[in-house]
């Protein structure tokens, strides 16, 4: 039996129970406000009747948003158009309608994964979830990956919402989810504050845990060292800015000798003054001793500048120094 | 580490050795036609690695029983030659390769003594210095008090003068040894570590004063001697802890019946430190300051390795001036740096060694 399109009022509605809600993002509805005022509305929002007489969104939180923003600004209406679940529908049903209306619409992300997953997990097993991934999700899920989905889910917040922004990714996600909870609550107050790609998110979680194992320190004790949490909360550096502080602090941390032999040959390197033309770089992680020197020549006048330059930098003892330590 | 499943090749013949074995065992074995039911029992553990610890399998060896020692071309090898009587090791090091080498890792013990005689016997035939060990895929005298096969081997060794057999270990399991005619053709050798690594990082394994006294009373049978410093591992305080490891090896035996000495620092396969991280949970060993070599294996960051070889050099110098000291892969800038001279043509650091194993063993200088 399908649900029953009606108008209902929507002072009946309960906003603030979200129960089926299962997107993250909170878009602005003023396009979607000005479509449906345009033409029509096309999909109706679906709604399940409570025993008081209200209802509770299954799925179109965004379009009753919009209706809600037109009744206000143009017509003071006060009913809107909706699929009214049958009374004896069940929370299960309702659940699956409000994820599928949405997996059907578009792929849903990480965090819409993740919150869904859990939410089924009341009903359903893993093995169920992924035999019927395919006709709730829109896609074939595997049981290892409901898995992590549901490892996931026990993050506490805001792990969902940073993952759904991007500042957590889901590998890094799952890599700290196998920490204890002070460490998690660590990294989910160093992810808030920085914004960095996958690979230097695991980078980051790695210096970290290995610095700590070393030295034997908890994770959360060496977050409050003062200079990652001069980094962390400078109100004058952006997220990217601090995420390359950080990665920086954390390497110098983490291979103090390596990190120091880079800065000094670099600066040696600087001291050589070589034309922008000539590239000089030292062995790669200083393990080979080959250092490579080249450089390029449009014409004569410009070959001769940079074996003149080079030259000039036989009398340096820095050169002498980069190539015996 | 007990051994609690004997798994037997059924092509095995039923003989002096293997009734030895099985009857030193104390566990009833399981006849196979083949290693697919070892793999399959090993790989159903949680942690196979650990499974495969206490699981024998007595077989046959299939490959190659004398191999050369698989170096690269980027560092310098010493040209060693591997009796391959074994695989895997009792001993659970967090740091040992052989965790990550065989998939899955398999506790064997390759019989046939026949085998081993007539592939030595085409050595001892060559107009050629061979030093020849059985230490790189197991550890050599780990069944010792289960298997005649230590004592064949000394034994065999005796009858012969171009080749040395090399023993490496890290127990002490040298009884049987003892009383053995061996000729000085036997070298039994350590696996040393300061008394810090060998808690931490080397479970199950003989203490380091354990293995210096037995190093002692091998040495009072005439037994020649040689110490290995691999993995050397660098953490706060870790030069002063082997220059007193040093100190003690020559507090326990006399330096001229130490054919050699080697040094390494600790480099390992990336995929082990995930199995390290896994089955070591304490282990810090992985957080050291490693780059990736161009061997492909991290290393620690070469000054830091020129560091603590200078000082151990210079620190078993001191007590034995003559000794033959020498890198397990390392470069030349490690060499020119900290042993002064760096042996660049193929062949120089084999020959080198060879030199040491004749001075010391008896072997017939002819053949250098």
């Amino acid at each position: 039996m399908s649900d029953l399109l009606c108008e209902i009022n929507v002072s009946d509605i309960d906003l603030t129970d979200k129960r089926y809600k299962i997107s993250f993002s909170e878009d602005d509805i003023t396009f979607l406000a000005y479509s449906i005022k345009e033409t029509g509305l096309v999909f109706p929002p679906v709604v399940r009747p409570l025993s008081n007489n209200n209802f509770i969104i299954v799925s179109g939180f965004n379009r009753v948003r919009a209706l809600i923003y037109n009744n206000r600004a143009y017509d003071n209406e006060t009913k809107i158009l909706v699929y009214k679940t049958k009374s004896d529908a069940t929370d299960y049903s309702c659940l699956i309608k409000s994820i599928t209306a949405l997996a059907f619409k578009r792929p849903l992300t990480h965090s819409e994964l993740i919150l869904s997953t859990r939410r089924l997990y009341r009903f359903l097993d893993k093995e169920k979830i992924a035999e019927k991934s395919s006709a709730i999700f829109n896609t074939k899920l595997t049981v290892r990956f409901i898995g992590d989905l549901l490892t996931l889910s026990a993050l506490p917040d805001p792990a969902l919402a940073l993952i759904h922004s991007g500042n957590l990714s889901f590998n890094s996600a799952k890599r700290i989810a196998s920490y204890d909870k002070e460490t998690i609550k660590t990294f989910l107050k160093i992810f808030s504050n920085i914004k960095a790609s996958n690979n230097i998110q695991l980078e980051i979680i790695l210096h970290m845990m290995e610095i700590t194992a070393r030295d034997a320190i908890k994770p959360d004790n060496f977050f409050n060292h003062q200079e990652i949490q001069n980094i962390l909360f400078d109100k004058n550096k952006d997220p990217g800015l601090k995420t390359k502080a950080l990665r920086t602090w954390l390497f110098e941390q983490r291979f103090p000798t390596i990190f120091k032999t880079r800065q000094m040959v670099r600066k040696k390197i600087t001291s050589l003054k070589f034309s922008h033309n000539i590239k000089f770089l030292p062995p790669q992680n200083f393990e080979s001793q080959n250092v490579s020197i080249s450089f390029t020549a449009k014409n004569y006048t410009e070959f001769e500048a940079s074996v003149q330059c080079l030259h000039a930098a036989l009398e340096n003892k820095e050169l002498k120094e980069i190539f015996n330590p | 580490m007990k051994i609690d499943t004997l798994f037997i090749d059924k092509a095995i013949p039923r003989n002096f050795e293997t009734d030895y074995l099985i009857s030193r065992l104390k566990t009833d074995p399981q006849w196979v036609e083949d290693s697919k039911a070892v793999y399959d029992f090993i790989n159903d553990a949680d942690d196979p690695v650990s499974k495969a610890k206490k699981t024998l399998y007595i077989t046959q060896n299939k490959g190659a029983v004398i191999r050369e020692c698989p170096g690269t071309r980027f560092y310098t090898c010493c040209d060693y030659t591997i009796l391959h009587t074994g695989t895997f090791c009792t001993m659970d090091c967090s740091y040992c390769i052989l965790q990550a080498y065989f998939h899955p890792p398999v506790l064997q013990y390759f019989a046939g003594l026949e085998t081993l005689a007539l592939n030595l016997e085409k050595m001892f035939t060559q107009n050629k210095i061979f030093r020849i060990g059985t230490g790189e895929y197991t550890d050599s005298l780990i069944w010792e008090k289960i298997s005649p096969q230590p004592k064949f081997l000394v034994e065999t060794f005796a009858s012969q003068n171009n080749c040395l057999l090399e023993l490496k270990t890290k127990t002490v399991n040298i009884d049987s040894l003892l009383s053995l005619d061996h000729n000085g053709k036997t070298v039994i050798a350590w696996s040393l570590n300061t008394p810090d690594i060998i808690r931490s990082e080397e479970k199950g394994t003989s203490s380091l004063k354990a293995r210096l006294e037995a190093a002692r009373r091998v040495e009072s049978k005439g037994y020649k001697l040689a110490f290995h410093f691999d993995p050397l591992v660098i953490y706060p305080g870790c030069e002063i802890q082997y220059k007193k490891v040093i100190k003690q090896i020559f507090e326990h035996v006399r330096p001229e019946n130490i054919v050699w000495i080697s040094i390494g620092t600790f480099r390992f396969m990336p995929g082990l430190k995930q199995i390290i991280e896994k089955r070591f949970t304490d282990s810090t060993i992985c957080y050291g300051e490693f780059i990736l070599g161009l061997d492909n294996k991290m290393r620690y960051f070469k000054p830091l390795r020129i560091k603590l070889y200078k000082q151990i050099i210079s620190c078993i110098k001191e007590y034995a001036p003559n000794l033959a000291v020498y890198f397990c892969m390392e470069d030349e800038e490690v060499w020119e740096k900290c042993m002064g001279f760096f042996p660049k043509n193929e062949g120089q650091l084999g020959h080198y060694l060879d030199k040491s194993a004749v001075a010391h063993c008896s072997l017939n200088p002819h053949f250098l």
